[in-house]
């Protein structure tokens, strides 16, 4: 229970962020035998967090890397079509009872894969952008969703499931078609951006639901035990 | 075997009947839409422009000076001269032309609302126009997703209202709704462009409850529930902000509330009513609902409902008639004592200072200077409380709340 009392609610998110970023510096979530539901249940809570916190950082690098990219992509009701060659980012579009229905495996699987993908994407992004303050900020982005995909690994051991086959599942074609021309590679980092952004949303409510099925889960971020 | 002639006159009748009623409701069913400052030119049907004719009103005869010839003139028509307008031969008075002239504007753009309530189930558009233009809209509603049109089925209740399931989650492209409003005179229409998550906003927390705690005379103890709009609250909870003051202060105390859907008050003002609102927010997206409908409670109180028997009793040594008397051995001379009276061989001046200046950081329009201090912290000042103004002390009369 947060006692906000008219403060905004960004010092609660502060709070947060240093806690996830604390663990994001963690070498690798141990898997932990014995009490495994309850290291399962802490597993997910914080990998929630996590998500939450990224939601929270992408929001201003996005928005950043959009004013790099210039107009149209950084107006605020661009909608542009999807073209065919941005379905190799992974979509976090799906069907509504085919997402309620999914198995925690599944659901997990999809999170892993699709993040590991979307990693290997914005490190692409890394060389060519523009200023050093905003490659500084993709480098910080992408060392904390790291930090997410190893999260998730985490979890999918502590309950027993295996990870997904290589963590980049099918791997990029080598002559991945680089975009022909400029305004086609913006609107590849465009969709990119989006469908991380998305993706995290979603990740939100599939954590959720992971909370709800992984009795008898203490799901209370332990402020103290991390010395703040 | 039935008889053939009566049948066969029913056939004519019947065809007669129609036939009449057709000619009658052509005449009747004429409607004619006109703007407001427009200058309207009614003809009488076939007749004649020179032809002697009478125009009525609602049944009300025209005077000559606004006809022209067997024209009807009506010159910057305002929303007093709609209504029925008919034309009869001079002599006969033959019905010639019938007409009903409503007068209006072309709409406005409308105003467009979408909003999830009921998150993941889907989405509902609402409109209405900004100012009315006095005769009949029909309004149209698109939604367009990427390539997709879908279909946003029509409320019955409320009208003006339309809904739409989702069918997909976790969308990338936006939704994209277009309203289009039309009438005789015009049209025009609006759009509204979102994400999927902007637009969730839930309904208020329903059944606000609120009681005093027995015995905590600082406590309040508030619940609710979910709304019953909300379809799935396990896999999308909502959190709860909660906010609670005094009806004597307008500034609001807040919690934010990640869990549950109660919560415990601890630090009311004793004796004081309290306005309580609750409002809800999806976990993860969109934006808080409205402010569920207030509650008013009291924290509980020990004090009897009248005083001056208690100014009386006190002052009698028998001990049976006592449950007015306060037990001789505990005083609670905290600053927040309940009587703070019987402490004042154990107050001092770093307890009277605390109290003024709370009161003066909550009600700093009273001023300081004018209510000096005062000794009692609960309901009204009583007759037995004390009102200390620079250094005179007075009793204030009964129930008067400073």
């Amino acid at each position: 229970m947060l006692n906000v009392a008219g403060e905004p609610p960004g010092d609660s998110w502060g709070i947060f962020a240093f806690l996830c970023a604390a663990l994001c510096n963690l070498p690798a979530v141990p898997a932990l035998n014995g009490t495994e539901e309850l290291g399962a249940g802490q597993s997910i809570q914080k990998t929630y967090d996590l998500t939450r916190y990224l939601e929270h950082q992408l929001r201003t690098l996005a928005g950043t890397y959009l004013n790099y990219l210039g107009p149209p992509f950084n107006e605020p009701d661009f909608n542009p079509p999807r073209l065919a060659r941005a379905e190799q980012v992974p979509s976090a579009t799906v069907d509504l009872d085919l997402w309620r229905g999914l198995t925690d495996n599944a659901r997990l699987a999809a999170n892993y894969r699709a993040y590991s993908r979307l990693l290997c994407y914005l490190r692409g992004l890394d060389g060519q952008a523009g200023t050093a303050e905003l490659r500084h900020r993709l480098g910080h982005f992408c060392s904390s969703l790291q930090g997410l995909v190893v999260s998730i690994a985490g979890v999918m051991s502590s309950l027993g499931y295996p990870l997904p086959a290589g963590p980049a599942g099918p791997p990029l074609p080598p002559g991945a078609p680089a975009a022909p021309n400029d305004f086609l590679k913006k609107m590849d980092d465009f969709w990119l951006l989006k469908e991380l952004q998305t993706w995290l949303w979603r990740s939100a409510k599939d954590f959720n639901r992971l909370k709800k099925k992984v009795p008898p889960a203490v799901v209370t971020l332990r402020l103290e035990a991390r010395g703040f | 075997m039935a008889n053939p002639v009566p049948s066969a006159c029913c056939v004519v009748l019947a065809a007669v009947v129609v036939v009449y009623a057709q000619r009658h409701s052509q005449q009747d069913s004429h409607i004619q839409y006109e703007r407001v400052g427009a200058d309207v030119t009614m003809k009488c049907g076939s007749m004649d422009w020179d032809a002697a004719v009478t125009w009525t009103a609602n049944g009300t005869d025209i005077d000559d000076s606004h006809l022209n010839g067997s024209y009807l003139i009506l010159k910057n028509v305002d929303l007093t001269q709609s209504g029925q307008y008919s034309c009869y031969e001079g002599s006969s008075w033959h019905l010639k032309y019938q007409t009903y002239l409503r007068v209006g504007t072309p709409p406005k753009e409308p105003v467009l609302m979408c909003r999830s309530n009921n998150y993941p189930k889907g989405f509902y558009c609402s409109w209405h126009l900004p100012s009315p233009t006095y005769i009949p809209n029909s309004f149209n509603i698109s939604v367009i997703h990427g390539t997709r049109e879908m279909v946003c089925e029509k409320d019955i209740f409320p009208k003006n209202r339309c809904h739409i399931r989702y069918l997909q989650l976790f969308l990338t492209v936006k939704y994209k709704v277009t309203l289009t409003v039309t009438n005789a005179l015009g049209k025009n229409s609006t759009s509204l462009t979102f994400d999927e998550f902007a637009i969730v906003k839930p309904d208020p927390p329903e059944s606000v409850v609120a009681k005093p705690v027995p015995n905590n005379p600082r406590r309040l103890e508030v619940a609710w529930q979910n709304p019953s709009s909300w379809p799935d609250p396990e896999s999308f909870p909502l959190k709860f902000f909660l906010r609670y003051r005094p009806l004597i202060l307008d500034q609001w105390q807040h919690v934010e509330l990640l869990d549950g859907t109660s919560h415990t008050i601890t630090d009311a003002y004793a004796g004081k009513e309290y306005i309580i609102q609750v409002a809800a927010k999806d976990n993860d997206i969109g934006t808080w609902s409205d402010w569920s409908v207030a509650v008013h409670a009291t924290p509980w109180t020990e004090e009897p409902k009248h005083l001056t028997t208690e100014a009386q009793v006190t002052e009698t040594t028998s001990a049976s008639t006592s449950y007015f008397v306060p037990p001789p051995t505990t005083k609670i001379c905290d600053w927040w004592a309940v009587r703070p009276w019987q402490c004042v061989g154990q107050l001092d001046w770093s307890w009277l200072l605390m109290v003024s200046s709370l009161f003066s950081e909550y009600a700093p329009s009273w001023g300081h200077e004018r209510w000096g201090w005062v000794l009692g912290g609960h309901g009204g000042l009583r007759g037995s409380d004390v009102v200390g103004k620079g250094d005179t002390k007075q009793a204030v009369g009964e129930e008067h709340w400073v």
